[in-house]
């Protein structure tokens, strides 16, 4: 911890001289670029300027370049992630259309992780307010950790469309994330825990008329 | 330091003006691929505009040891890409004022070349990509490695559109020609 | 040069091309016009002539508070000031290189469980990935290291680095890094205290 009685200057002094990317440049985006190459920094300022322009934040892109920077990613690898990455935020755009930066960012990570861009189309109409943020990010994770990328959509989808809150979701990747841990086939385990999950969160507006027996997920 | 470095740190170190320095000295020729890649001087200007304003804007980011044209250039070319994506109906239009020209009975406009109009008209026959690699390699007369810099695609690649864009042209003598 | 390329018809047009076009002086006058409107671009001077420079700096009234509470981790106070340049506006986050923590942002508390590591750090899309400017302390006893660290609402990108290796935190949900690697990913209520 900082002392209190340093002075703010010294302060200053010391936390800039421990963030070596600050050396010369006063800011570390600029600094990251300047250890690529000229072609290297072109094509990624090619693709933050493509991004502007179709009016994406280029924050995500941005956040890239330094990561792969920070991880001594080759100049190469660097460029290709971050034109994937640009490329996956325009495709969640087009699916989902105007949807905050943070559901773009984690839409384009399901992308990432392997789901078809046509399996985003059920979130695109959605009631005022309902953010899938946290859907997203179950969904991206399950794919990671193995679940087969049709299974997980078609499980994230049915809750989404059943009304399921964040707390849900939730819920759900704890269950399953400890279930793989402890050695659990991925696949299997998301089924267990979906049969589980309550069926139809929904408003009363959208409750199934009297009668019409509630179709188990599969 | 070139004139451009010198100029790039005058304005960084708060001299606006000396923007304009670097306006002049690389407006024209901007505007010459600008009007060549999109056909229309409205279209043009649009993209001038958008590109000095970003040039500016992203000032910070230049780095001495790279060519200051070559930088402005790439602004300008993803300027010219979007601008032509948004108003990609006006391509069909020259194509039909095009055939229209050839059924003419004057054909001399045709053969002399010294109608800008005929210029752009033949150019904008070009799918835009074979187009912006012709007019980066003649007009421009960048090198295969500079252009890739540029636009972010491969040596090869754009060795290969250059090729197609003159294949382009030579049917479209034959045609002219045997009509 | 291929034959395409040397043809006559090609050449003309090329040439053709090549001719200079006239321009309008009125376009530039409005294109000077439009950048005089802007803020001046961002001067790349070190951060060392700022330092030493005769300045005077201000703490954020965020920043005021979190050193006095001791919940502040290096790289939060270093993008919690900001300097007056007599009559320049004041560095704006990006050339400090950190975030200045709005009022608005939730103290989020980090733990890893780690203890055979030397050292430990926290890396994220906040911090610019960089290992240098949130370390993590250590906990006395149980091998719990930890760092707070204010974020905003919406969702953050992180990991762990622990002793050089990056680590996601096994009690959060991955994302692929797209670089072949894995990032965790936290998520931070609109209004959430930790």
């Amino acid at each position: 911890m900082v002392p209190r009685s340093l002075g703010v200057a010294a302060l200053v002094a010391f936390a800039i001289g421990a963030a070596p990317l600050a050396a010369q440049y006063a800011d570390p985006y600029a600094a990251a670029l300047a250890r690529l190459d000229a072609n290297s920094r072109f094509a990624i300022e090619l693709v933050m300027d493509s991004a502007r322009t179709v009016g994406l934040s280029d924050t995500t892109l941005r956040s890239r370049v330094l990561e792969g920077v920070q991880k001594h990613a080759s100049a190469s690898r660097i460029v290709e992630s971050v034109r994937r990455k640009f490329a996956f935020l325009r495709t969640a755009r087009t699916m989902l259309g105007q949807v905050s930066n943070e559901e773009l960012d984690a839409a384009s990570a399901v992308l990432e992780a392997g789901a078809k861009p046509a399996q985003l189309q059920s979130f695109k109409t959605r009631q005022k307010g309902r953010e899938a943020l946290e859907a997203f990010t179950i969904w991206a994770d399950l794919i990671t950790r193995g679940v087969p990328g049709e299974e997980a959509s078609s499980a994230i989808t049915k809750l989404w469309q059943d009304g399921a809150d964040d707390a849900t979701f939730h819920s759900l990747w704890n269950n399953v994330q400890a279930d793989i841990s402890q050695g659990l086939n991925p696949g299997a385990a998301l089924q267990n825990r979906i049969r589980e999950t309550p069926q139809r969160t929904v408003t009363p507006a959208s409750k199934p008329p009297e009668g019409q027996e509630i179709q188990s997920s599969r | 330091m070139s004139d451009d470095a010198a100029d790039v740190q005058r304005v960084l170190a708060g001299d606006v003006d000396a923007y304009a320095a670097l306006v002049d000295r690389y407006y024209d020729r901007c505007a010459r691929f600008a009007i060549r890649m999109l056909g229309n001087r409205d279209d043009a200007e649009d993209a001038l505009q958008a590109t000095f304003l970003r040039a500016y804007k992203a000032l910070n980011r230049y780095q001495e040891r790279d060519r200051f044209s070559a930088w402005l250039y790439r602004i300008l070319v993803n300027q010219c890409r979007s601008i032509a994506a948004r108003r990609a109906h006006r391509d069909k239009v020259f194509v039909r004022e095009e055939a229209l020209l050839l059924n003419a009975p004057d054909r001399a406009v045709v053969w002399t070349g010294e109608d800008e109009e005929f210029v752009q008209r033949v150019l904008s026959e070009l799918d835009p990509l074979l187009r912006e690699a012709f007019l980066l390699k003649y007009i421009e007369e960048l090198s295969y490695e500079e252009m890739s810099a540029l636009t972010g695609v491969g040596v090869s690649a754009l060795k290969m559109r250059v090729k197609r864009a003159c294949d382009r042209l030579r049917e479209r003598w034959e045609r002219i020609k045997n009509d | 040069m291929t034959d395409s390329e040397r043809h006559p018809y090609v050449e003309l047009i090329a040439r053709e091309a090549r001719r200079p076009v006239q321009t309008d002086p009125a376009a530039r006058a409005r294109i000077m016009t439009a950048v005089r409107a802007e803020a001046l671009p961002r001067s790349r001077s070190s951060i060392w002539e700022r330092v030493i420079a005769p300045r005077s700096w201000t703490l954020s009234p965020m920043a005021g508070s979190l050193l006095a509470a001791g919940l502040v981790g290096i790289g939060v106070l270093a993008g919690a000031l900001t300097a007056n340049r007599g009559g320049r506006p004041s560095v704006d986050r990006a050339t400090l290189g950190a975030v200045r923590p709005p009022v608005s942002d939730t103290i989020v508390k980090f733990v890893i469980v780690a203890p055979n590591a030397g050292k430990v750090s926290l890396v994220g899309d906040f911090n610019d990935w960089d290992e240098t400017r949130s370390p993590m302390l250590r906990a006395e006893k149980d091998g719990l290291w930890s760092v707070t660290m204010p974020l905003s609402a919406g969702r953050h990108l992180y990991a762990y680095v622990v002793d050089g290796a990056w680590r996601t935190d096994p009690s959060a949900p991955v994302i692929d890094d797209g670089f072949g690697h894995r990032n965790s990913v936290k998520l931070v209520a609109k209004g959430s205290t930790l």
